[in-house]
């Protein structure tokens, strides 16, 4: 994983719940949630349990940080790009929109990153390589900075299966040879299956799905 | 289509898309943007009306008027915002015109905060409009089951030329579930709109007027009755709920939308301790389920009311209940959200939150 690491994708395709998930995983130092476009089920809810785990979360530095949805954000976010030592995952906010705050870090481009494009072919806007490219074009040209890799995040949910994860490989797969872009990540909800020998493009993600309540 | 992964707002949207809507009207207000968001794209796509008005007050009476044209209308707003679209609600009712209003809560009173609350039942139920007047309301637990009224909504606002609310909270609004948008609904005969204010082309000599004076008291108290005879058939015809593990129940949990969602958690954990307890899920809101309270066994300890507000359902439990069963309460508010242990602790100590 690189030092910086920007997640980008399309509305509700699980940024979040990835971001929180590779930063306990891989033991970064910061989150950096950049998301001004949802209101609820953000990274800064989750500051307590990140911070207990070493990870430091910058978001927002309004006192009721959690509950406002104005776009504020706080001008800690270069502090992890400028302290060289340190790893950081950015959590934008959806779409084209919420890439668009990736041009504060013009100056930057020389940074070892990467800006990973999230999808679930289960959302109706990413359901196919069409669309997919689509939506990368808008993130690369309103954002500045280039896609470099992907994750597949395909599921239902709890009605996820198996087939679902293979059916986004399968889209993906198409994209990743149309762009050359590698598929970095499959994420796997715990009940999709238990075989360990299962081999998916790129690093098998084991979610833990942190926002989600046992009642949803 | 198959399956899909949709956020609540966005479902809404589509489901109003295949319920037939001609026209939303409508002002941005959180935590239900992605309603106004949606349609924005796919009802101008498809040669239908999507108008952001200047205010919640514009937006209601724009809904007012094209429900009076005898278009299929909507609107959908958060708890101020549909404070603001009472006077509106009320003219609509009067006029006896058709619409779907939906109503994504946050919590109050006032400005309130973004976070969900069940906090608008008295608003939806009694009407923060004047007059002798009903919405039929809707409270849905899932996205699956918003998107089946949604898409029934329309109909049955037509069929009784009244006002349908779709209430939810702002968490139903924001998560996301799978879901299938083809799930047949229940379907109704529609009467030709001949009511409708669209020209005399389909009926010469007849002019159509949508109004809600009548200088008359004569006038009005006949408005009046033929209003409360309507409801009445609404009330014979329209309630709907759910009971949930009504087998041999000690406790009967009487919750909707989300809260039920969190009770369904709480009665299996109290299962797991050997307490069985049952739940009434009211589905419509007006009219209330009271015949469900008839099925409750006589030997059942209680009933506890459960809402992310501070007792505004618990008026109906206490109507429907009728002095037969002691009746507890347990609520949160502002936004915060219990967790299903919160409400097996009230049940174990039940006695606590007797009202009654």
């Amino acid at each position: 994983m690189k030092r910086i690491t920007f997640l980008t994708g399309y509305y509700g395709s699980g940024k979040t719940e990835i971001a929180i998930n590779l930063a306990i995983q891989k033991k970064v130092d910061y989150v950096v949630d950049l998301d001004i476009i949802n209101p609820y089920f953000r990274s800064r809810e989750l500051e307590e349990y990140l911070n207990e785990n070493g990870i430091d979360i910058i978001s927002s530095d309004m006192s009721s940080k959690m509950h406002l949805d104005m776009p504020y954000i706080s001008k800690r976010i270069y502090q992890p790009i400028n302290n060289t030592n340190k790893r950081a995952i950015y959590d934008l906010g959806g779409n084209d929109q919420g890439a668009k705050l990736l041009r504060q870090f013009d100056d930057y481009h020389d940074e070892e990153y990467d800006l990973l494009l999230v999808v679930n072919i289960f959302r109706t806007e990413t359901d196919n390589a069409e669309k997919i490219i689509q939506l990368i074009n808008k993130i690369e040209g309103i954002s500045g900075f280039k896609v470099t890799g992907l994750i597949n995040n395909s599921n239902l949910l709890k009605d996820t299966t198996l087939e679902d994860v293979l059916a986004g490989e399968k889209v993906l797969n198409i994209v990743s040879e149309l762009l050359g872009l590698e598929i970095l990540y499959t994420s796997i909800w715990k009940d999709v299956t238990n075989d360990e020998n299962l081999v998916f493009s790129g690093e098998a993600l084991k979610l833990n799905l942190y926002f989600r309540k046992n009642w949803f | 289509m198959a399956k899909v992964l949709m956020k609540g707002n966005e479902a809404i949207a589509l489901a109003a898309i295949k319920g037939g809507v001609d026209a939303f009207y409508g002002y941005p207000i959180t935590p239900q943007n992605e309603v106004p968001e949606y349609l924005s794209k796919h009802l101008k796509a498809n040669g239908k009306v999507f108008l952001q008005a200047e205010s919640e007050v514009s937006a209601i009476n724009m809904v007012y008027g094209a429900a009076g044209a005898g278009k299929r209308v909507m609107t959908s707003s958060s708890s101020p915002g549909i404070a603001l679209k009472q006077e509106g609600i009320s003219y609509i009712a009067a006029a006896e015109l058709p619409c779907v209003i939906v109503s994504v809560m946050r919590g109050g009173p006032g400005l309130g905060g973004i976070q969900p609350s069940q906090a608008d039942y008295y608003q939806a139920t009694r009407g923060g409009g004047n007059g002798d007047y009903q919405l039929i309301v809707y409270a849905p637990e899932s996205i699956q089951e918003t998107i089946d009224i949604m898409k029934e909504s329309f109909d049955i606002a037509d069929y009784y030329r009244n006002p349908v609310m779709v209430l939810v909270d702002g968490l139903i609004g924001q998560m996301m579930e799978s879901v299938d948008f083809d799930k047949p609904v229940k379907e109704r005969f529609l009467p030709e709109k001949d009511w409708a204010t669209n020209g005399t082309k389909n009926h010469p000599g007849k002019i159509n007027v949508a109004n809600s004076l009548h200088i008359d008291p004569n006038n009005l108290e006949k408005h009046n009755i033929h209003l409360q005879e309507k409801y009445n058939t609404i009330r014979k015809n329209e309630v709907r709920y759910e009971l949930v593990n009504f087998d041999n129940p000690d406790f009967v949990i009487v919750a909707y939308g989300t809260m039920a969602r969190i009770c369904r958690s709480s009665i299996e954990l109290l299962e797991k301790e050997g307490i069985s307890v049952g739940m009434i899920r009211p589905i419509s809101l007006f009219p209330y389920p009271k015949e469900a309270f008839t099925k409750i066994p006589n030997k059942v300890k209680g009933l506890l009311t459960c809402e992310l507000s501070h007792g505004q359902m618990l008026d109906d439990v206490l109507i429907a209940n009728n002095g037969k069963h002691k009746v507890g309460f347990f609520g949160r508010s502002g936004g915060m959200v219990p967790d299903p242990e919160e409400i097996v602790e009230a049940i174990k100590n039940f006695d606590e939150r007797v009202v009654n």
